[in-house]
């Protein structure tokens, strides 16, 4: 009943967030009256405080599931769990439990012990229901009932007991036993019908096994868990990708291997989108249209994503199992509009019209969220993979993966407007999905793009005078993730927004700033980079110091990432791959030549190379640098390698050219 | 606890902005409609309405709300959603019906069924709002849609009609015809000649065109003194002179009755004062002893249950929060005037609508805007103004949301308007004292002093209330890393005086990293140690047409000692200069230079807390020269070394 594994969730990243909600969080209630404290709710609050807890705001301890299996794999949940309340910060650590219109919720009971070991007991007036209103581009269905027990103050004891029917279609549970707490005892038990399989799986965790407390009941136990807290960690990985969990599976996954739980799970997406993308007449004619005289196979698929990035608005509804099912390729068509998996559904439908096999790929928009060691359906998102015929080798296809068939397939999300087909966005690059292709199903390794899919190339032709002042403009280029990107931010803004945004940008760099004129060029093809020009004014950006100048030749753009020295252990995510280029001229005063610059920084440190040079030509300072990152995520024992290339960068983008009077 | 003496208004009958009775038809577009790319009259602009429409029928129970949009930019788009809220239970809405006309005249129907989601429950109380999109929307579609809503019997419409919305709009219409039974008086905020008007069967009608878009700026003043907006009243006056007599005469004597001195209290106070105390020793004791109490707005209220069970009774009278040690803070405040009182102070509460939520508004009848009370005590003639319920907020100084806030003020002769005076740039200061060892690779290892008075002291103890030490720690050092050079680190280290309002705060910090760079004999370091990322507001934009509030005026003092390499002497150093806006602003910056050392000194002080557009050329000019001053850099070469024999 803590923070759910995916509670930060986008709206484009819906996909099976609803399945975590329900797998972590008991029910909702209206029963209240006057009930004792449980015995279970005492024993767990006699427990001391342990010292790993002490700089922590709360601790859970006590915190057990009983997922009770009917003979249909449908399970009722109960959640018994104590929190104990350590810093007035921690007050926020309630009970709360979400459902869907297919979910009920037997009992929820809230008590709180209060240091004094006086006991108080939430009334109805001490819980509110929210819906899951707040994105503006979704209509959900779903809805949390939050307590807000009595008497919460530090040093008591929040104990909480709740029990919910879960939906029907979901025969697993996950156990997100690590949070950003630590819990002192939690425990996991099964009770399934007498024949009925199970399996576990465990990420980033050590496998504990489980003990048969009753026939056909698991039950696994925990100690001593710590919080896992990020905050402070530059450049920090996913937090639910390092966050412990596990994983039962009792329906068909239920099976021995990993790569039989992956088929299965995958043959369960394929079933339930199964007849989704059937294509109606209005599908079939437009794609007939829209490929006719396409030249070859990526024509075909790039003419087709086009019209869907292009003409399908985002925009989700979540009705209990429509938060996993799509819509009907029809309607989505008709209504031009739809979530990731409508738009998946929608370019499988008109693939299919065009003859070409597509599937869909349940995945996480987060790096590492999904684990190939962890078969579950946990993630957000859901994307596309296009078989390639044998005889297409086209370079412009270079999102692609080979299944354990050899078949080959190109991921490509038709949710991101703005990522040309045969690229892959850089936030899914480096994670993992489920190929959902039936008795085919398998988990897939999302490919890493070479740097030259992505980044940014930046010239900039510059005029300083005497007093200092800089002129100039400024030429930029972006390519792939980078240029979809800012696509997606002029798509969401208007005129006013996109020149503040510049001019933010820009001041960074140059303080005081005038932005004299901007131009976004957009092309329509999504392959194309594109560009951004403008012109700008800076008085005073060189600065006197006696007789010298000086100046900074790296006037805009800075590609340092945050760092600090403290020892590391967690991997490092470096974001994107990419090649970023700049190359600035100033022209110098009339009378002044370069007295000195910063020396060349030449770092190859494999996962990423950083060379920059400053030259002098007649009147002319020339600047020019190159960053180039191969890696979206490097492991924590290259902590020192990645504090060498961003000192230098840091120090380079400081660099302070020397300009004195001849 | 206390129920506000307000509540009497509030039993009228429940006010609902909601939108209203349907009776436009759909219109056929234009041809111009149909072709438009763009409006001449606000550029750049995603949509624009058409036409908006809301009506509200209180004798028939209904109001409805009617849109036509322009999509002119991918932005618009978002406008195709559109969620109705609505109070469960006492609203319906109904007859939804909505279609998109594409720029050649094509015609899609809203077909998809409206989804009637919940957005919060407590008992009694449920709020939902009924939801859908409408289909095919493209950037050159006509969005059209009307709604209906239908109110409880028992309930009638007492609306606020919001005139500016986030797209401009190029015509709207509101009509509001009021039950016989209501008394209505109106508030009109618009910025341009449109009046409402008494139309046919008693409606209150508006008509107006070419109405902007909502402003939307960094350092705004709250929106509701820019917002264009008519809002209606039910009332039982004549005329709004009459409402705030009443208004004050009611909360005169309410807050009289609240504050009397009981026998109980004038004991404590005898307790807490000695009779040779002067007047303002007594203030500032009283103040104290009412500080340590629990103040529930910064500790945690208790629910109704718990109190029971603790056999805590509603508070109606001051004595009753010294019975309880625990208020909320107007409780504390006002317990504080009720002890002045007591010890024979003149004493007298205040009630003001917090500047950092709106701005008292006179034209809008309704007392629920007011928020807080503050006192004010009369010493030697003069008023000091105290805020007692802000704990940890100094004796004689108000939390900024209190300053220049108007409201209600209680005086010998009764209840007036009063607004509380700004506080000075010498009570809001902040100093950060560096000392700084660099070494030849640009390491830089060293202490930072922070000394805060007024509202960041202020801000950081009260953040110490609701969290422990360790998390205010954090949250400093992450507030720091914006005012550090790019490659430092902090490490806070400890306070002193996070408990102890009357002392300076006084923050400890360490620091590290690296900042130097190098040319061949040159060596560069930030000359403003704690400004070089110089993240300053009002730099960017050079035009602004809505007025400026900066929430308080300030003074930040730097004094960076930089201790030099051995071998290393000074090329140059930031300039000794002043940069004035006359009246309103200073920078200062001054170095000084000795063997191995130079301390770098910078001074910004603004003397302003509010200022017209008109006078943001002024202010834009004036960053710009303090953004730009805060590049300069500190120039060392290293020194020849000595000849030898």
């Amino acid at each position: 009943m803590r923070t759910p594994l995916l509670s930060g969730c986008l709206p484009a990243r819906l996909l099976v967030a609803a399945l975590l909600l329900s797998a972590s969080t008991p029910g909702l209630a209206g029963w209240f009256g006057k009930t004792p404290v449980p015995q279970w709710g005492l024993d767990a609050a006699k427990h001391p405080t342990p010292d790993y807890a002490k700089d922590a705001a709360a601790i859970v301890l006590f915190d057990e599931y009983l997922e009770t299996v009917d003979a249909q794999g449908r399970a009722v949940e109960r959640e018994r769990e104590a929190i104990r309340i350590l810093k007035p910060q921690g007050r926020h650590n309630t009970c709360e439990v979400s459902y869907d219109v297919d979910e009920k919720i037997n009992y929820f009971r809230v008590w709180t012990l209060a240091e004094d070991e006086k006991q108080y007991q939430a009334q109805d007036t001490d819980f509110t229901e929210q819906g899951d209103t707040g994105v503006p581009i979704m209509l959900s269905t779903r809805k949390a009932r939050i307590a807000h027990p009595p008497a919460v103050d530090v040093g008591a004891t929040v104990i909480c007991e709740s029990e919910e029917l879960l939906q029907p279609y979901l025969p697993e549970k996950v156990w997100q036993f690590q949070s950003g707490i630590p819990v002192l005892f939690q425990a996991l038990e099964i009770d399934l019908p007498a024949g009925r399989a199970h399996t576990q799986a465990w990420h980033n965790f050590q496998p504990v096994q489980p003990v048969e407390v009753a026939p056909n009941s698991w039950r696994w136990e925990l100690k001593d868990m710590p919080a896992l807290i990020l905050r402070d960690i530059p450049s920090p990985p996913e937090w639910g990708a390092i966050a412990a969990r596990m994983s039962v599976q009792w329906g068909d996954a239920a099976v021995e291997g990993k790569d039989n739980q992956w088929r299965a799970i995958g043959q369960w997406v394929t079933a339930l989108e199964a007849n989704r993308p059937d294509p109606s007449p209005e599908i079939t004619a437009e794609v007939r249209a829209l490929i006719a005289g396409a030249p070859d196979f990526y024509t075909k698929l790039s003419r087709i994503a086009d019209s869907i990035q292009k003409n399908i608005r985002y925009f989700v509804v979540m009705r209990g199992i429509g938060g996993l099912q799509a819509n009907r390729a029809a309607d989505i068509f008709r209504n031009r509009y739809g979530d990731c998996k409508d738009k998946t559904t929608l370019l499988i439908s008109m693939l299919q019209v065009a003859g070409i096999h597509a599937f869909y790929v349940p995945v996480d928009d987060r790096r590492g969220i999904v684990d190939p060691d962890d078969p579950s359906l946990v993630g957000d998102h859901m994307i596309t993979a296009i078989e390639i015929p044998p005889d297409v080798q086209d370079p412009r296809l270079m999102a692609i993966v080979k299944a354990k068939d050899g078949k080959r397939y190109l991921i490509f999300d038709p949710t991101n407007e703005r990522t040309p087909i045969g690229n892959l966005p850089s936030y899914l690059q480096g994670s993992f999905g489920t190929l959902a292709a039936g008795p085919a199903s398998q988990i897939i390794a999302l490919p890493v793009l070479s740097p030259d899919a992505n980044g940014t190339e930046r010239k900039g032709t510059f005029a300083l005078s005497i007093d200092g002042t800089l002129t100039g403009s400024v030429d930029t280029l972006h390519t792939g993730p980078e240029g979809a990107d800012l696509r997606l931010l002029l798509k969401y803004s208007d005129e006013k927004e996109r020149r503040d945004s510049l001019e933010t940008a820009v001041a960074h760099d140059v303080p005081g700033v005038v932005l004299n004129s901007f131009q976004f060029v957009q092309p329509s093809a999504l392959e194309k980079p594109i560009e951004i020009h403008y012109k700008l004014t800076a008085g005073q950006y060189a600065h006197q110091a006696g007789s010298l100048l000086l100046v900074r030749p790296r006037v805009v753009g800075s590609v340092a990432l945050p760092f600090d020295d403290k020892p590391r252990t967690v991997p490092i995510d470096l974001s994107a791959t990419g090649r970023w280029h700049d190359a600035y001229d100033i022209t110098l005063p009339p009378g002044y030549v370069v007295d000195e610059t910063p020396d060349p920084v030449d770092v190859d440190l494999g996962f990423a190379s950083y060379h920059s040079s400053m030259t002098a030509k007649g009147n002319t300072l020339h600047y020019e640098r190159e960053y180039v990152v191969r890696q979206v995520q490097i492991p924590a024992d290259k902590a020192a390698s990645f504090r060498k290339l961003e000192s230098a960068i840091l120090s380079d983008e400081k660099g302070t050219a020397i300009l004195k009077k001849q | 606890m206390r129920i506000s003496v307000f509540m009497r208004n509030l039993l009228l009958p429940l006010v609902f902005a909601a939108p209203a009775l349907l009776i436009a038809q759909f219109q056929d577009p234009t041809p111009e409609e149909l072709k438009m790319t763009a409006d001449p009259k606000a550029p750049g602009a995603a949509a624009v309405y058409l036409y908006y429409e809301e009506t509200a029928e209180s004798p028939a129970h209904t109001s409805s709300i009617y849109e036509r949009i322009k999509v002119l930019a991918e932005k618009g788009k978002e406008l195709a959603t559109v969620s109705i809220p609505y109070e469960h239970g006492v609203d319906k809405v109904t007859d939804i019906e909505g279609r998109t006309i594409h720029a050649d005249g094509t015609v899609v129907l809203l077909t998809a069924k409206p989804s009637d989601l919940m957005d919060v429950k407590t008992k009694g109380f449920q709020m939902n709002s009924v939801g859908f999109t409408l289909p095919d929307v493209e950037v050159g579609s006509i969005l059209e849609f009307r709604v209906k809503l239908r109110r409880d019997e028992d309930w009638y419409f007492l609306p606020t009609w919001q005139i500016q919305r986030p797209y401009p709009v190029h015509e709207a219409h509101y009509s509001f015809r009021p039950s016989s039974l209501q008394k209505l008086m109106y508030s009109v905020h618009l910025g341009s000649n449109a009046k409402v008007v008494l139309g046919k069967k008693d409606a209150m009608t508006l008509d107006i065109t070419d109405v902007p878009p909502e402003p939307d700026d960094d350092w705004m003043p709250p929106m509701n003194t820019l917002r264009w907006r008519v809002e209606f009243f039910s009332s039982r006056f004549a005329t709004s002179e009459a409402f705030w007599d009443d208004a004050r005469k009611y909360w005169a004597t309410w807050i009289e009755n609240f504050t009397d001195p009981t026998g109980p209290l004038k004991k404590a106070v005898a307790g807490i004062v000695a009779p040779s105390d002067t007047d303002e020793q007594k203030a500032a004791k009283l103040y104290i002893a009412v500080q340590k109490l629990d103040n529930t707005d910064f500790s945690r209220t208790k629910s109704k249950a718990e109190r029971k069970k603790e056999g805590l009774k509603d508070i109606k009278k001051a004595e009753d929060v010294w019975k309880q040690q625990s208020g909320s803070a107007d409780d504390i405040a006002l317990l504080y005037a009720s002890m002045a009182r007591a010890a024979g102070l003149k004493v007298w509460p205040a009630y003001l609508v917090n500047r950092n939520r709106a701005m008292f508004d006179k034209t809008y009848l309704s007392d629920s805007q007011f928020d807080n009370d503050i006192v004010i005590v009369e010493l030697d003639g003069k008023s000091l103004y105290l805020d007692p319920g802000q704990k940890m907020c100094p004796f004689g100084k108000l939390h900024w949301k209190h300053t220049l806030a108007s409201g209600f003020r209680l005086t010998e002769k009764g209840a007036y308007f009063v607004t509380t005076p700004a506080a000075a740039f010498m009570d809001s200061t902040v100093q950060r004292v560096a000392d700084l060892t660099i070494n030849e690779a640009g390491n830089v290892r060293g202490s930072v002093r922070y000394v805060m008075t007024g509202p960041d002291a202020l801000y950081w103890r009260q953040l110490a209330l609701e969290n422990d030490e360790e998390e205010v720690k954090k949250q400093f050092n992450e507030s720091m890393r914006e005012s550090l050079p790019e490659g430092v680190q902090a490490d806070f280290d400890h306070f002193l005086g996070l408990d102890d309002y009357t002392v300076n705060l006084i923050g400890f910090v360490k620091v590290s990293g690296n900042i130097g760079t190098a040319t061949g004999k040159h060596f560069f370091l930030p000359g403003l140690f704690f400004e070089s990322r110089s993240k300053h507001p009002f730099v960017a934009e050079d035009k602004r047409t809505t007025p400026i509030d900066v929430h308080y005026s300030r003074m930040v003092e730097d004094d960076v000692t930089y201790r030099l390499p051995p071998g290393f002497t000074v090329e140059s150093a930031p300039l000794t200069a002043s940069t004035a806006w006359p009246e309103h602003a200073l920078l200062k910056t001054n170095s000084k230079t000795s063997r191995d050392t130079v301390e770098v000194v910078r001074s910004l002080a603004y003397n302003f807390t509010l200022l017209d557009p008109k006078d943001y050329p002024n202010l834009h000019d004036f960053y710009q020269k303090v953004a730009t001053a805060d590049q300069q850099q500190l120039v060392l070469t290293r020194a020849p070394a000595a000849k030898g024999n």
